[in-house]
């Protein structure tokens, strides 16, 4: 069920840093912003234009975090797993998650709704356990408003 | 930004900073708006917000939109979203949209106090109006820190006012590289990353290195969590590590500088980018700096993801956009790092403090903390104390000083179990261990470290062996893979303590846990694997007792690790049925008002009915 | 300059690895990871050596001997009890890793590990992530083949799992792998290696197959190496030699045969 790429939209994001092999990390994080994951398109356009071979691009496609070879949902719910958080209950808070969403950290919805991830922490530690949604934040999360927060995005849809 | 020209003179700095200290100075009151990452996560924007809707309206005399600032951290996160009124320093707590209007009708309008919205000693119960009187904020030494909370890091006039840029202006036009060297040097100053090393001589080695190109980094990687300092400093006062930048680059001859942001922290970047902006605007980058010869360009450099990337050599290879595997230092990083070229890396915060040691002077910066660990250090005090939030004191203090006197104690009326320093390469602290005074070396003594300033404040009910098991996961998912004692090692040192947590460990396994400790950090390549071991090592040595009652007694005394535990509901019970829906199982059963039934062979001891539990009915045996 | 190792003074040359004087003199250190034909990496761990100096107050340090620079009057012990010890977990952890590679059980045997102590890999394969096919691979210019991953789930990898577009089937990865795991197979004309299939040049003598087209065309293109020399395999090549040097011995005593003959 991937989505169709616009290779043109591509190189164009490409070309908007400097042609060159230090460029790799921000280019494949722009090129994730967009289509919030790395087709095999990108990792072959980026290859070409900042000269840096195909196996390469794909080494550091895979050992950052920050990038994902597979579609990503629409809405992504971060957990953070920072160590305040993991004292505060974080580890309930996932699994509240994992249960409302039939999914386990790590992995999307099938309908590509929901992404849900674990992150090590996010320096919002004065408020843990944290949990953010698309780009907002909630701070004193409690176990039993998981289902809400979540639900809450789904009615926005 | 009223200032057009270019600050090419320190008489033109100062003749800036004087229209910019006059222009301030006709703002009779500023409300100052905390936008720190505690806040940001409590609502602040919704704040700010009703603040601007009210005054698009409403006419308050000499009391504009320009009197709100959006500031850093101030500190006090735990009761935030913070707004501070300033010049007296009035400190409102807890702040809810709802209550805006209040603000802006009382204080603001007819200067009378609204009294719930200020902090209450949890000791005497006072109210206190400002924030310069409560302990939190008494017992700091505010260095590093000093602009957080009080300037809108957006604005360089808010900088300038307080002193920004000084240190540029004096050593470009006043001291030669050595003497700025030797100037850092008699400060003190050992890296605030947590290395220690000691930045005068990291600078000078760089200096000394036949080269035409070097390269000054600041390491924004951050990775400890629970560390929330640098990205403080990035976000509430970006212009301070570009000025600290600016004063290394000068002193070890770079042309070019990068500073290194994590992946996670894109208001950083986004500050850090404004920052830059301005700084080159008014020409405090870019060439000529300061009608002198000496050029500098600030690059930033994105971070993927990847906890090692906190290590030098692996930080190198991402900002040349390669994987951040680290490699063996033996021709160190200083000598040969950037594209092989001699490099200069050191941490945000010790970047903040460089400005302070040139206006001032080494010899003020070593009066304050310790004969070896000298000036101040910034720590995220977090986990269960009262107060949590951003400080920083002197080198010297000690961990009971921190956390009781400024962090308040313990919360909800619970003990005191440990307290973590150093992140995953650090340890946890027992009781006995409070009256050690913090600094770089005596914790390391302990078994623990200070690090980066990362402080986990641990209660009773607390599972040490649950803390070891976090802590390795996250080693094992951050460990880069290249060496075998690190890539396989603590793979296998967090299976047995997960061995340990299910009961189901011997007390061979523990011997083998810690031969097999000794030896990962013998044989490790980089500081990760060489201090992996270190969450584990430290909790066996300090609640050895914990980790046996889980081998031999198959219990866990914190009441954390789920194959061990059971949740009770004991008689206290009233029968409000608000644990009901959110047990995930329906273990649970009950009528209103009757005693409920938690059936335990359907539990999954999550833990949410103990959350949401308000009459203490259910036990954790 | 002279570094000591194990009591003994030993002449090395500035630049080279301790573990370069080590191999010169027979010394025997293990080491994975490391080969002659690639730059060293470090990640084994099995070449760690203990060394001090004179000059060094006393102060001792653990290295791996693959990356450290000699350097005068350096001493180095490489049988500690420690050091030792160390190789023994690492090789304990290795046949926890690659608990069926012939290579790893001999070794580990050496210093006495049957069996691991540790939890072995489920569906575990024989690569013990050295590096060395990556490198190697890198070293030749066709960059293939990479690491892919972090951490315990390592592995290497060809670019997105697809077959490799750079790989050209020259078999260097093949060849360097200490523990023989990478698999590749040469059938009539066609080599599969990587998922990906090569049409292999022949003799045109006797038949054999040489050399994959893709490797030959850039040898050709890139070593200055003959457009025909791959027309022969060496074997034909020597005996071609070996028949026109065979023709100049008997050409003189044919002459000498025929003036017998005339006489």
């Amino acid at each position: 069920m991937k989505p169709e790429i616009d290779v043109a939209e591509l190189k164009e994001i490409i070309s908007h840093s400097p042609q060159k092999p230090s460029s790799l990390i921000a280019v494949l994080q722009d090129i994730q912003r967009k289509f919030h994951y790395l087709p095999p398109e990108a990792i072959k356009e980026t290859s070409s234009a900042l000269g840096v071979p195909l196996s390469q691009v794909y080494s550091v496609a895979t050992f950052y975090s920050a990038f994902s070879l597979e579609p990503r949902g629409k809405h992504t719910c971060r957990i953070c797993m920072g160590t305040a958080c993991h004292i505060k209950g974080a580890p309930m808070a996932l699994e509240q998650a994992e249960d409302q969403l039939g999914i386990k950290a790590g992995q999307t919805t099938p309908d590509l709704r929901f992404t849900l991830e674990v992150v090590n922490c996010v320096g919002a530690c004065a408020m843990a356990p944290v949990v953010i949604i698309d780009e907002k934040y909630y701070g004193n999360v409690r176990v039993d408003k998981m289902k809400r927060y979540l639900d809450g995005v789904r009615d926005e849809d | 930004m009223e200032c057009e020209m270019k600050i090419d003179s320190p008489d033109k700095l100062n003749a800036w900073k004087e229209e910019c200290l006059q222009k301030d100075a006709k703002l009779k009151k500023k409300v100052m708006v905390c936008f720190g990452p505690g806040c940001l996560a409590a609502g602040c924007r919704e704040i700010y917000a009703k603040f601007e809707e009210i005054l698009a309206e409403r006419k308050l005399g000499d009391i504009t939109l320009e009197s709100f600032k959006k500031t850093g951290c101030h500190g006090l996160c735990e009761k935030g979203p913070l707004v501070v009124i300033e010049p007296e320093g009035i400190f409102y707590n807890r702040v809810r949209t709802s209550q805006v209007k209040d603000i802006v009708e009382k204080t603001l309008a007819k200067g009378e106090i609204i009294e719930r919205l200020l902090y209450k000693n949890p000791k005497t119960k006072e109210r206190v109006l400002k924030y310069h009187d409560i302990d939190f904020y008494k017992k700091q030494t505010r260095l590093a820190l000093r602009n957080l909370g009080h300037i809108d890091p957006d604005n360089i006039e808010d900088y300038v006012m307080r002193d920004g840029y000084q240190s540029v202006a004096k050593v470009l036009t006043g001291m030669t590289p050595e003497e700025v060297i030797d100037e850092v040097k008699l400060s003190g100053i050992r890296g605030r990353g947590g290395g220690g090393f000691p930045a005068g001589r990291k600078w000078a080695t760089c200096r000394g290195v036949e080269s035409d190109v070097r390269y000054v980094i600041c390491n924004g990687d951050e990775g400890d969590p629970g560390a929330f300092m640098d990205r403080s400093i990035m976000e509430g006062d970006p212009h301070s590590v570009l000025e600290g930048m600016i004063v290394a680059s000068y002193a070890v001859g770079a042309r070019d500088a990068y500073i290194y942001v994590r992946e996670e922290y894109p208001l950083a970047v986004q500050h850090l980018y404004q920052a830059i902006d301005d700084a080159k605007e008014h020409g405090f980058l870019g060439e000529n700096i300061m009608g002198t010869d000496f050029s500098l360009d600030i690059h930033i450099s994105r971070g993927g993801g990847a906890f090692v990337c906190g290590e030098s050599s692996a930080l190198m290879k991402s900002v040349a956009g390669e994987v951040g595997e680290p490699r063996a230092k033996y021709i160190h990083s200083v000598v040969k790092g950037l594209w092989d070229k001699p490099t200069v890396l050191n941490n945000v915060e010790t970047f903040a403090n460089i400005p302070l040691i040139m206006n001032k002077g080494g010899d003020w910066f070593r009066s304050i903390g310790t004969e070896k660990s000298t000036g101040t250090k910034a720590f995220s005090l977090v986990g269960k104390v009262e107060n949590t939030g951003l400080i920083e004191v002197p080198m010297g203090t000690t961990l009971r000083e921190i956390i009781y006197d400024i962090g308040g104690g313990i919360k909800d009326g619970r003990k005191f179990k440990a307290v973590q320093t150093g992140g995953p390469s650090g340890g946890c602290l027992p009781e006995d261990k409070l009256d050690l005074p913090v600094d770089f070396d005596t914790l390391t003594k302990a078994g623990s470290m200070m690090g980066s300033g990362g402080m986990i404040v641990m209660d009773d009910h607390t599972c040490m062996v649950d803390v070891a098991k976090y802590f390795l996961k996250f080693l094992v998912d951050e460990s880069c893979g290249k060496d075998v004692p690190c890539r396989e090692g603590l793979y296998q040192l967090h299976k047995m303590v997960v061995k340990v947590t299910e009961g189901k460990a011997s007390e061979a396994d523990l011997q083998l846990m810690e031969h097999l400790s000794k030896y990962i950090i013998m044989g490790s390549l980089c500081g990760l694997g060489k201090s992996g071991p270190n969450p584990f090592l430290s909790t066996v040595r300090y609640f050895r007792d914990e980790y046996l009652a889980h081998i031999i007694d198959k219990k866990c005394p914190g009441g954390v690790c789920r194959d061990l535990i059971r949740f009770e509901i004991n008689d206290k019970c009233t029968g409000c049925t608000a644990c009901i829906a959110p047990c995930p199982v329906d273990a649970i059963t009950g009528e209103k008002d009757k005693i409920h039934i938690l059936d335990q062979e359907k539990c999954t001891k999550c833990g949410a009915c103990y959350a949401v539990c308000q009459f203490d009915a259910i036990d954790i045996i | 300059m002279k570094i000591q190792i194990n009591g003994r003074w030993y002449e090395a040359r500035e630049g080279e690895m301790v573990l370069d004087v080590l191999r010169r003199e027979g010394i025997d250190v293990p080491a994975l990871c490391a080969h002659e034909a690639v730059e060293p990496y470090g990640a084994c761990r099995l070449c760690m050596v203990e060394i001090t100096h004179e000059d060094w107050g006393g102060w001792k340090g653990n290295v791996t001997s693959c990356l450290y620079p000699v350097e005068d009057k350096l001493i180095v012990q490489t049988h500690t009890e420690d050091i030792i010890e160390l190789r023994k977990t690492v090789l304990n952890l290795l046949l926890a890793r690659c608990p069926n590679s012939p290579e790893i059980q001999k070794l580990a045997s050496e210093y006495g590990i049957d069996t691991t102590s540790f939890v072995p890999r489920e569906d575990a394969d024989n690569c013990i992530m050295c590096g060395l096919c990556t490198r190697v691979c890198t070293q030749m210019g066709f960059n293939a083949i990479s690491v892919a991953g972090r951490g315990y789930g390592r592995e290497i990898a060809t670019p997105l799992k697809e077959a490799p577009p750079d790989c050209v089937g020259c078999l260097a990865c093949v060849k360097i792998c200490p523990t023989h795991h990478i698999q590749y197979e040469d059938i009539g004309t066609t080599r599969e290696i990587w998922g990906r299939q090569f049409e292999l040049v022949k003799c045109k003598q006797c038949g054999k197959a040489l050399i994959t087209r893709e490797f030959a065309d850039y040898l050709i293109e890139n070593r200055d190496i003959p457009a025909d020399y791959f027309d022969i395999c060496d074997d034909c090549k020597r005996s071609g030699t070996a028949r026109d040097f065979k023709k100049l011995v008997h050409w003189e005593e044919k002459e000498e045969a025929e003036e017998e003959v005339s006489a």
